[in-house]
């Protein structure tokens, strides 16, 4: 690959790393795991960065790539740390923003969607970044219809988290 | 809940201030490190898988188990059986070169790993074929012991000590001996490896289940 095509990734990943940042905050519980996630998600990126050629936009082509390697190619290490350091860090929630009802329940919600499995939380995490459930369709390879139905039984498995 | 996720949705948008940022510098460093993704492991243990075995013939001590096979006089059946044997073994590994090939980060994700299960199958198919031919050199090597005359030829060096045991007792001790052996082995081969590629793909079976399940 050369030197043009590789400073092009390499910025455009830089502006888009958000994406790729509040994907390793779902898939992981401490900061190790974060960066290893990160670093596996940039890998395949590069990797598939060639066949990318600019038909979709960067971002949403980062999507698939991102969440197919923390579902299927990432393999979690096998420490499990305390989230709760973790969490406050990641989700810092400002309190001046919210009155303490919302915030509290805030922080409920996150702790809930970080329990839900792999698939539950793809799904959360598309939904949370607004896309439509054709993409989540596309993206995960299952129908729309299923997409729907699995988005409402993942409300209803939140539901009972956090109210049991 | 509706409200609660919307709730979500909207804190979610805000997120960008609270995240890592990573310089320029920081992800150039990381482009160029290895991946250790399964695709990668499967890559590495199938490798393995296929060239171990055919190691094996450059230890010594499978020399010498080379001229037992020819003192038992079964020489000519298993080197017939190593043929098919290597025929297959290519077949395989042509088989597992295109289906591993087809593996893309860029395919939704049910594909991607429905095309990792089925790369995966092709090795698991080709160490049940081995598994199982190790069981038919063993069947082979019994009924050569079985029909032998002089079975105190199999191993020249003990030729003298061997001849003071009545036959049918050294027959069937050596039978046993080789039998035994070849199941132990087998199966310990078999658990290692069974076991090895469960792990290796407990997470993405999971996952691959979920989604299937979702079709139906």
């Amino acid at each position: 690959m050369n030197k043009e095509l590789e400073h092009k990734f390499v910025s455009e990943l830089q502006d888009n790393q958000n994406i790729v940042h509040k994907v390793c905050t779902l898939y992981t519980n401490d900061r190790d795991s974060h960066n290893d996630l990160f670093q596996e998600i940039t890998i395949q990126l590069f990797k598939a960065y060639p066949k990318f050629r600019g038909e979709a936009k960067f971002s949403t082509w980062m999507y698939r790539v991102a969440l197919n390697t923390a579902i299927t190619l990432y393999r979690k290490s096998k420490k499990r740390v305390d989230t709760q350091d973790y969490e406050s860090v990641i989700f810092k929630i400002k309190a001046d923003e919210y009155d303490e009802t919302e915030e509290q329940q805030l922080k409920l919600m996150y702790k809930a969607v970080r329990q839900l499995g792999d698939i539950d939380k793809a799904l959360v995490f598309l939904y949370l970044e607004d896309k439509d459930y054709t993409e989540i369709s596309e993206t995960l390879g299952i129908s729309e219809v299923n997409a729907r139905v699995k988005m409402n039984r993942i409300k209803t498995k939140l539901k009972t988290i956090l109210n049991p | 809940m509706t409200d609660e996720l919307e709730l979500l949705k909207r804190d979610w948008k805000k997120k960008g201030t609270d995240l890592p940022q990573l310089s320029y510098d920081e992800i150039h460093k990381m482009i160029w490190k290895k991946s250790s993704s399964i695709v990668k492991w499967i890559l590495i243990i199938s490798i393995l898988e296929f060239t171990l075995p055919q190691l094996l013939i450059f230890v010594p001590s499978v020399g010498d188990v080379m001229k037992i096979y020819d003192h038992i006089g079964v020489s000519n059946y298993l080197f017939v059986l190593s043929l098919i044997i290597y025929a297959v073994a290519l077949y395989y590994i042509f088989q597992f070169y295109r289906r591993f090939k087809e593996i893309s980060v860029l395919d939704n994700s049910k594909n991607l790993m429905r095309k990792i299960i089925k790369t995966r199958k092709t090795v698991k198919h080709y160490i049940i074929f081995s598994l199982s031919m190790i069981m038919v050199t063993i069947i082979i090597m019994l009924i050569g012991v079985y029909l032998n005359e002089d079975i105190t030829q199999i191993v020249p060096e003990l030729k003298e000590s061997l001849e003071k045991v009545p036959p049918d007792k050294l027959r069937t001790t050596l039978m046993l001996t080789i039998g035994i052996f070849g199941l132990v082995f087998t199966l310990c081969m078999g658990g290692v490896y069974f076991l090895l590629y469960g792990l290796l793909l407990r997470k993405l079976n999971k996952n691959y289940a979920e989604l299937r399940q979702l079709e139906f």
